[in-house]
């Protein structure tokens, strides 16, 4: 995993949608009971990997956006095309 | 059963993208021609939406002075409507009639300017800072047609314009007051777009209620009723179009942004409008409905007057947002004159924009309701209702008949007392100096402590965070537990100066600088001031009343007047009282240019400025009946309430000395005693020279003597509404003996200890700019 990426979009989901830094691991469940993220957020997320990186997630698979891993490997995989 | 508390509609003003004029505007809605066309105020560039229903008139076609659009649009639509009433103020009856305003972006256009000025030139005029809070309207409407009854605005974002005149009415039943102007106003705003643009909530083509349901489309405008109790209207010999029955008021506790999909907050609304008018389902003529265009909304809108409503065999519904867009605070009052004009021609404006295959589809799906699609319906209108839902789970409904119709009197004159406090403030001793003032500190151990979890307290921002807080502290003091059996008899009523103003401000900053496109889904939901107490009622699970007043600093006190109101109305037997506001970097640096911060303590009088703070002080009011039965202790009794105003300029208060000593005579009155009773004050000196000295100054007056003051800003700052339902919960510390018997109090500007032991009435009272007051009474349980 590129933890450059990786880094950059766990600062964006702690700055972005007010997520604790220290209860954010790369593999915590980004939608589960814990950190409970829903549709809206969903949406910033995309926003967010948009400016951050130019790739484009809208439509993506819901597997996609699980964890901070899951969402580095589709932007490793995505960027510049 | 009785109607001597008859409320009837004497005046009408409207302003839209219809029109300039209520005639204007109902000719067109009647005739089905909608106001919708590309958006001009701002850019759209790279939004995948750009309609809006934006009215025609620049701002200084609206009135005459430097005002923010949203209370232009108002003073316009008011000056229509008591044109139409004949109404005369005068000296003589200014006191009578007050303004209660339904707004939800407050002064977006000019927030919106000014930070785009500071983007592009590096500087912004302080002069629109004033300008930026929702507090200002009922205020700069007060101003410019003087008048002195109570003001308030109604900030519960899309339910706000049919709140405030349920509010009204209520307060007319209650004889507080003759006639109010009351109704809603919105402006347009990049703010508002830019959110629901980020929302996925805007249709790309023009709204389609219960049609496409793609998505809404945003309008502005004002709507203004002139609302009277019918013995003064036939006093002044006024031409009356319609009586204003019942009205309901009721919480989803579900989510922040979306309805409950089975409509059971929407029904329970419907539900207590028609059961306080005396009325069955089966009357109903004529629903204007919410009717917004989004898939969530028409879904539960549909289920709901299925729900309701499919007895009714003579039942038409329209949705006149296909015409008028979506006029956020003021949609609910822009739809109230449009059904009034339904009520008294016989006509039913329609809901447009439905093509041959479209009807087909509406046929399936109305059942035996008529949508009005497309053209007008000619129909006897008896009872009409009109429906209001909103952000935060918020929905109101109230119904309209072209006859008087005896009324349910379910007046309640219990006593009402004081019996769960919970607070949230900062500390003197943490004054973190620079001008940033006095903060609060809250952990996540204050969270865990009430078993609020981390996926839900990340979403709020600042002024929700301290709102839950303090909310769900009183709760706990109040041994409060909530359930089914209570859930919805418990209500909340939120007063603040400033709302969520960091949020609003970083969101705006953010559309400033990337364009309409930039908007945060995240953000967007908090920038309505009524969020916070959406969050509180969703994470409590209170389905009652719901309302959040903003007015200045005073509204903390009016909080707890105006639950005492909904109490004595028989809606509710236990209310939450709270006062918020926060205090960050960006509500210290926007205070700070406008000069108001300074090293200060109260009675120095020697700088014109405060220290700020920040916090919630949540009370929670039972009623007599309800305190027996659960077996709690009481802090003290709500033995009287009053609002009044002294309608100056906003952003000022001298002048308007005169509405502080009557807010006192009259909070007296209603507990029954005169000033002479009163032991102390819990009062509002924050270390402003010309606050503290109009205090000091009022009392004099009011009382006749050296009465002991407590100054509980002294320790917490500045924290405007929060301090002011401070002074409330602190008098009722007192007063319950948990403090002691001797208190550190300042009489004549002089501090010094006093024996309280024998206190039984302490008052509290507080301003707010533009001249608005409250005060109550507590006294010993």
């Amino acid at each position: 995993m590129n933890t450059e990426i990786a880094e950059k979009i766990k600062n964006m989901l702690v700055e972005n949608l007010r997520i604790p830094a220290d209860e954010l691991e790369y593999t915590s469940e980004l939608f589960g009971n814990d950190i409970g993220l829903d549709s809206i957020d969903s949406i910033e997320i995309i926003a967010g990997i948009d400016n951050l990186f130019g790739v484009q997630m809208t439509g993506a698979a819901r597997e996609n956006f699980q964890t901070i891993e899951t969402l580095t490997k589709y932007v490793e995989e995505h960027m510049g095309e | 059963m009785g109607n001597e508390r008859r409320c009837v509609v004497t005046g009408l003003g409207l302003i839209c993208a219809l029109g300039d004029n209520t005639d204007k505007c109902w000719s067109a809605a009647a005739g089905g021609i909608t106001g919708i066309r590309e958006v001009k105020t701002f850019s759209t560039e790279d939004c995948y939406a750009n309609k809006g229903a934006e009215v025609a008139e620049s701002s200084d076609k609206l009135s005459h002075e430097d005002y923010d659009r949203s209370s232009l649009l108002c003073i316009k639509a008011a000056g229509e409507a008591l044109a139409d009433a004949g109404y005369t103020v005068t000296p003589e009856n200014s006191g009578r009639i007050g303004v209660i305003v339904g707004n939800c972006v407050g002064g977006a256009a000019s927030i919106d300017k000014y930070y785009t000025d500071e983007f592009k030139t590096g500087s912004a005029k302080p002069s629109d800072i004033l300008k930026m809070p929702a507090s200002a309207i009922a205020n700069n409407v007060a101003r410019h047609f003087g008048l002195n009854g109570a003001t308030a605005n109604i900030v519960n974002a899309c339910a706000a314009g049919t709140m405030s005149l349920s509010y009204a009415c209520d307060l007319i039943r209650a004889g507080k007051a003759d006639a109010f102007v009351a109704g809603g106003s919105d402006s347009f705003s990049s703010l508002a777009f830019a959110g629901f643009h980020a929302l996925h909530a805007l249709s790309a083509d023009a709204c389609s209620p219960f049609n496409h349901s793609n998505g809404i489309t945003l309008g502005e405008g004002a709507g203004i009723l002139i609302i009277e109790s019918y013995e003064h209207a036939v006093a002044r010999g006024a031409k009356i179009y319609c009586e204003i029955l019942g009205s309901g008021v009721s919480s989803d506790a579900h989510h922040i942004t979306a309805p409950r999909p089975d409509g059971q907050g929407q029904m329970s609304a419907i539900r207590r409008a028609v059961k306080n008018s005396g009325l069955e389902f089966t009357d109903i003529d004529y629903i204007n409905a919410h009717g917004t265009g989004t898939a969530k909304n028409d879904e539960a809108e549909f289920l709901s007057l299925h729900t309701l409503f499919d007895e009714n065999k003579h039942l038409s519904v329209s949705s006149t947002k296909s015409m008028t867009g979506h006029c956020l605070g003021a949609a609910g009052s822009i739809e109230a004159v449009l059904t009034v004009k339904a009520v008294c021609e016989d006509v039913l404006p329609p809901t447009i924009g439905y093509s041959e295959e479209d009807l087909a589809v509406l046929k399936e799906k109305a059942g035996g309701i008529d949508f009005v699609p497309n053209t007008k319906r000619e129909k006897t209108v008896n009872y009409a209702v009109s429906n209001s839902f909103a952000f935060g789970g918020n929905n109101a409904s109230i119904v309209f008949a072209k006859k008087p119709h005896d009324l349910p009197d379910n007046t309640n004159r219990e006593k009402i007392y004081i019996t769960g406090i919970g607070k949230v403030c900062g500390s003197a001793a943490e004054n973190a100096g620079e001008g940033k003032g006095i903060r609060a500190n809250i952990t996540s151990d204050d969270y865990k402590e009430h078993g609020i979890k981390m996926a839900f307290y990340r979403k709020l921002d600042r002024f929700s965070q301290i709102q839950l807080i303090s909310g769900m502290r009183a709760l706990a003091d109040g041994k409060i537990t909530i359930d089914e059996s209570n859930e919805n008899d418990i209500g909340i009523i939120i007063g603040t100066a400033d709302g969520p103003m960091t949020e609003i401000v970083g969101f705006q900053k953010a559309v400033v600088e990337g364009g309409t496109a930039n908007g945060s889904a995240f953000s967007f939901p908090n920038t309505v001031y009524n969020a916070a107490g959406g969050y509180f009622s969703i994470f409590a699970g209170i389905k009652g009343y719901n309302v959040t007043v903003a007015n200045s600093v005073q509204a903390g006190i009016q909080s707890i007047c105006y639950a005492a109101d909904v109490l004595h109305s028989g809606g509710e037997s236990i209310m939450v009282a709270s006062g918020t506001d926060e205090n960050t970097d960006v509500d210290a640096e926007l205070y700070g240019k406008l000069g108001l911060l300074a090293d200060s303590a109260p009675y120095s009088m020697d700088k014109p400025g405060f220290v700020l703070g920040e916090g919630s002080v949540s009370l929670i009011m039972e009623t007599e009946s309800s305190v027996e039965k659960r077996g709690v202790e009481k802090y003290a009794e709500v033995a009287g309430c009053a609002m009044t105003h002294c309608a100056v300029d906003f952003g000022t208060v001298s002048g308007s000395e005169s509405a502080l000593v009557k807010a006192i005579e009259e909070a007296c009155a209603d507990a029954g005693i005169t000033p002479a009773d009163i032991d102390a004050v819990s009062g509002f000196a924050d270390g402003h020279k010309v606050i503290d000295g109009l205090e000091l100054s009022a009392y004099g007056k009011a009382f006749g003597r050296d009465i002991p003051v407590f100054a509980v800003r002294q320790e917490i700052g500045e924290a405007r509404a929060a301090a002011g339902t401070m002074q409330a919960a602190y008098a009722a510390e007192l007063l319950s003996g948990k403090l002691g018997n001797t208190a550190a109090a300042y009489i004549s500007g002089k501090k010094s200890d006093v024996d309280i032991s024998g206190y039984k009435y302490i008052l509290a009272a507080a301003w707010g700019a533009g001249g608005s007051y409250s005060a109550v009474v507590l006294k010993k349980a």
